[in-house]
């Protein structure tokens, strides 16, 4: 007869960002019983999953399912949405594009966009036509968030939130005292080993030390726990990612846009993420830059910048430690696939909660799952770089992974290989590969279908779009409303 | 297309299931792309015998543009809900392994942990007392899944046909849609000296088929990929002893139709029971190294419940598959390829899986990329590998020790694969993850419970609810589950309510 297994009395959560207080709250809430505590602060700019002022769409249905409400990020914590990114200057071609979340098309309609997409396009023709719903509804600048539980013509379109990361934490910490979560600050000194690989406990400067079951390493790159670990090992991905300085701008003036951009650059890549709290720009060179030269391409004053080693932990989980986010894994911020990474992989140690005794198996499998999570980022940043454009910036490098087929499957025949826990779903890398200046390759039943069947799905989807834009009002008008103060409801 | 080049001619070798699925799939699917020709002889019979299939049977009919219930006329076919195991774990003891799930996840703790907690406090009823699947069928009733997320929606369903009219079936439909068949035996295969390419294939007859592109579907003969080009054989035989079937026909006992194949675990093997419109099909499946034919042919007839209508017939079956099914320009689909014993229904997955790939893979200029062949080849090894483990899983988790058959399969070394998967099973009551091939969580934890394999320990979030409140929610469940079984029409009456499934009487 199976029992239950004893359950962890105490976890501490070390570090106290954004990712480490959502760590506390997620594992407060799958098992009441066990006190949680959170130590230490936020771990700085460098730990690009705390720092970060947006998620993907994976974080919404986290949120939703950890009580932390959507509506209050957009009134308290100046919440946004982004429907879709746009790529400058990757694609040889000068062709700008843009990437939706979600996986909505049908294959007909798959098939007529990758025709357009693969056409040569004459000078002054203009872009080939949306590809997608949110694309649609970006370039109109009409969106509200469509109401769950009911189909409406916009409920198929997926999206991500954008906040500000001080106000986000701050309203997450509230969740957190209402859950009864512990909080010591200061400043872990000293890491006292138990039996086995376990940690018995952890010293903070001049408070004395702290005893759990289960240690959660949400400390940053710096990988306060983990990286003390005899057992401790890393795996260099500098041969694949070229990124090695990081430079953070100064949020400028606020922008309201459902779109957020990635433009490659002389120097290197910039990412612009729009907020209402301001512009957020980030810059990502293979080289040092002058200063001023790196401000100029930030558009903003430089606040700091930040040297990048790429790679990951051989095993993010060893003993009765779990590293999350930085801890786990380091490499460039091109895009917002530090803090998905992050909350995929507390997604995965909730459902894998272990009792307080850990037996290997469970970590061997948590292991196969978040190294082939941290490998998929490891991929798709690496396809970045792998564009002609980004290897005259970055040089050419080789591609990890199955990398090599999956470029060489994309052009030949519009095909993505399936791999396990990828940050993108097949379609979402479909529209990656094409923003980065691949062309898709018909797939060979494509080649045979009948252009009536691509006929109609284009027809269909027009007709999508002429519904979702009816019903979507102008973005910006209802984010004020949204935002007017409740003060005289009705 | 004005700029198509000039179409691939694939030969397809061998007029069985595999052959007939694989020339319709390709004619239909890439017209103009392929010309599809099939090379078969009357003198040599298809192995295909009653056979049960898995719901994705029903995408590769739909993507052929074939009607359900002309497909379900003329195959005899009934509606399948899962299968029955019996006598697997021990003695006495059966469970039914659903298209569908049992329950579902509370508070993100799987139901299989919450149903272990109660089972602690001697409060659960069968787990598949809380599937809509298993319950329906435990009751003979069925209606397709509803659209949606409700209980309604909660599980899929496949046919029970007789695959002696599924191959001749596919053949009309594949010559209706331009198909060429060519009546003869092959004698010779023509290959290019320099490549070592199939060429063309002669028949006894002196005739010469030309062709790009070779499908070997000749069976267990696999006359291009094994004879010909000599791919290697990876025997599997010492995991899955069986290597023998006598299958005989005899009529339905009972008035009641099941909507569910049954397997019957036997002293060297197991015993299916498919139930098709007009009759029973029913097989041993053996290992002759622990019986004989004659022994394995009289145990059939003594168990078939039905009048036969047949003497029993032995099929010869070996467990394993060749290194690649791509060679060259060689591609084997169905045994050719590889076999797995029907224990769980993949024959006809497994050559739907490698049929979908090659066209999804398909060398439309003429010329086979290797990376095209790469990637066939690792997909279908991935497939055949977590098949392989699953059914040995069937064998493994048992307390038998009433025969030398059950007593090697208990006790044997399982591949280490399988091995991992059983102590996270044993240790923490935790499935493997993966999103890719077949059989998904709710499979495992059908087999693992079924055949009495509990874990030793479970989530201890289940442990966190009051026992009484628990019952009282699963109890919920069940009453739910229940109450959509009683409004769900007997599966005959259902059958039957469409003349147009119906095949006329045998």
């Amino acid at each position: 007869m199976s029992a239950p297994r004893e359950p962890l009395r105490r976890i501490v959560v070390a570090g106290g960002g954004q990712l480490g207080i959502l760590a506390a709250i997620a594992l407060r809430r799958a098992l009441p019983s066990c006190e949680v505590v959170v130590v230490g602060g936020d771990p700085g700019p460098a730990a690009f999953a705390d720092a970060s002022p947006t998620a993907m769409p994976f974080t919404n249905k986290l949120h939703d399912r950890l009580g932390v409400e959507e509506a209050a990020i957009v009134t308290r914590a100046g919440g946004s949405y982004r429907l879709v990114t746009r790529y400058v200057g990757w694609d040889e071609s000068g062709q700008d594009a843009v990437v939706a979340y979600g996986e909505a098309l049908d294959p007909a309609l798959k098939t007529a966009f990758a025709r357009d997409w693969g056409r040569v396009r004459l000078p002054g023709e203009g872009a080939p036509p949306a590809g997608s719903l949110a694309e649609v509804l970006a370039s109109a600048a009409r969106f509200a968030p469509p109401p769950p539980g009911e189909p409406t013509p916009i409920s198929a379109v997926d999206y991500a939130l954008r906040w500000n990361p001080a106000a986000y934490r701050d309203l997450l910490i509230a969740t957190a005292e209402s859950l009864g979560i512990g909080y010591v600050a200061g400043v872990i000194d000293r890491i006292e080993p138990g039996e086995g690989d376990n940690l018995r406990a952890i010293g903070i400067a001049g408070q004395g030390e702290i005893a759990a079951d289960l240690f959660i390493d949400c400390t940053g790159p710096q990988a306060a726990l983990l990286a003390s670990h005899p057992r401790f090992a890393f795996t260099d991905w500098s041969a694949t990612l070229p990124t090695r300085h990081v430079y953070i701008g100064e949020p400028t003036a606020p922008v309201i846009a459902l779109e957020d951009r990635l433009t490659l650059t002389r120097a290197g890549w910039v990412s612009e993420v729009a907020g209402l709290d301001g512009r957020r720009a980030m810059l990502g060179t293979p080289a040092p830059l002058p200063r001023a030269e790196a401000e100029a391409l930030l558009g903003a004053r430089a606040l700091g910048a930040v040297a990048l080693t790429p790679g990951r932990v051989e095993a993010p989980w060893i003993g009765n430690v779990v590293a999350l986010g930085d801890a786990s894994a380091r490499f460039e911020p091109l895009g917002p696939l530090h803090l998905d990474l992050a909350h995929r992989q507390l997604a995965l140690l909730v459902e894998m909660l272990p009792g307080r005794a850990i037996t290997p198996l469970e970590r061997d499998e948590y292991n196969r799952r978040s190294v082939l999570m941290m490998e998929g980022v490891h991929e798709i940043l690496a396809l970045h770089f792998a564009s002609a454009p980004a290897q005259t910036v970055f040089g050419a490098r080789p591609l990890p992974g199955r990398l090599v087929a999956v470029i060489d499957q994309f052009e030949r025949r519009g095909r993505i290989p399936f791999r396990e826990e990828l940050p993108l779903l097949s379609q979402e890398q479909f529209a990656l590969l094409v923003a980065l200046g691949w062309t898709p390759g018909l797939p060979p039943a494509a080649l045979a279908a009948d252009a009536a069947g691509e006929a109609r799905a284009r027809a269909a989807f027009a007709a999508e779009a002429e519904a979702a834009l009816a019903f979507a009002p102008p973005y910006d008008q209802w984010l004020a409303r949204a935002l007017q103060p409740r003060a005289n409801p009705g | 297309m004005g700029d198509a080049p000039k179409p691939v001619r694939v030969v397809v070798l061998g007029g069985g299931t595999a052959g007939w699925m694989t020339a319709a799939g390709i004619a239909k699917l890439l017209p103009g792309i392929a010309s599809v020709q099939l090379v078969e002889s009357e003198e040599i019979g298809i192995v295909g015998v009653g056979e049960a299939t898995l719901p994705h049977i029903r995408g590769f009919v739909e993507k052929l543009g074939i009607d359900e219930a002309a497909f379900m006329k003329a195959t005899h076919a009934t509606y399948k809900l899962g299968i029955d195991f019996r006598d697997f774990g021990r003695i006495g003891e059966s469970y039914i392994h659903p298209f569908g799930s049992f329950g579902e996840e509370v508070q993100g703790v799987g139901f299989h942990h919450w149903w272990l907690e109660l089972a602690r406090h001697g409060m659960a009823r069968e787990i598949g007392d809380y599937s809509l699947a298993v319950a329906a069928a435990k009751a003979n009733r069925f209606r397709p899944p509803a659209q949606g997320d409700g209980l309604a929606s909660t599980f899929g369903y496949a046919y029970q046909f007789d695959a002696t009219l599924f191959g001749p079936f596919m053949r009309d439909f594949a010559r209706e849609i331009g198909v060429e068949r060519h009546e003869g035996r092959v004698v010779s295969v023509e290959r290019d000296a320099q490549s070592g390419d199939v060429v063309a294939l002669s028949l006894a007859d002196g005739r010469r088929v030309v062709g790009d592109l070779f499908v070997d579907c000749s069976g267990f003969r696999s006359i291009l990929l094994g004879q010909e080009l000599g791919e290697a054989w990876e025997d599997w035989t010492h995991w899955l002893p069986c290597d023998r079937a006598a299958a005989m026909p005899c009529t339905h006992a009972t008035p009641d139709l099941r909507p569910y194949t049954t397997a019957t675990a036997m002293p060297a093997g197991w015993r299916w029971q498919i139930p098709l419109q007009h009759r029973m099909g029913n097989g041993y499946v053996f290992s002759s190294a622990h019986i004989t034919e004659e022994q394995a042919c009289d145990a059939i007839i003594a168990a078939a419940e039905g009048t036969p209508l047949a003497d029993p017939r032995i099929l010869k079956f070996r467990p394993g598959r060749r290194a690649r099914s791509w060679s060259h320009n060689v591609i084997g689909v169905g045994l050719a390829s590889g076999f797995l014993e029907p224990l769980e229904s993949t024959s006809i997955y497994l050559a739907q899986m490698a049929i979908t790939y090659l066209i999804e893979l398909f060398p439309t200029g003429g010329t086979v990329d290797p990376r095209d062949r790469d990637e066939f080849n690792r997909l279908v090894d991935m497939e055949y590998v977590r098949v392989r483990d699953f059914l040995i899983l069937h064998y493994h988790a048992t307390t038998r020790d009433d025969s030398e058959f059950w007593n090697h399969v208990r006790m044997m070394q399982v591949p280490d694969s399988l091995a991992g998967k059983l102590e996270l099973w044993r240790r923490a009551g935790r499935i493997e993850k993966y999103s890719d091939g077949l059989f998904y969580d709710a499979s495992w934890i059908a087999v693992y419970v079924g055949q009495g394999m509990l874990p030793e320990a479970h989530d201890p979030r289940a442990a966190m609810i009051a026992p009484d409140a628990l019952q009282r929610a699963t109890e919920r469940l069940r009453m739910a589950v229940a109450g959509e079984v009683a409004t769900m029409p007997g599966h005959r009456d259902y059958l039957m309510r469409e003349a147009a499934r119906l095949a006329e009487a045998a």
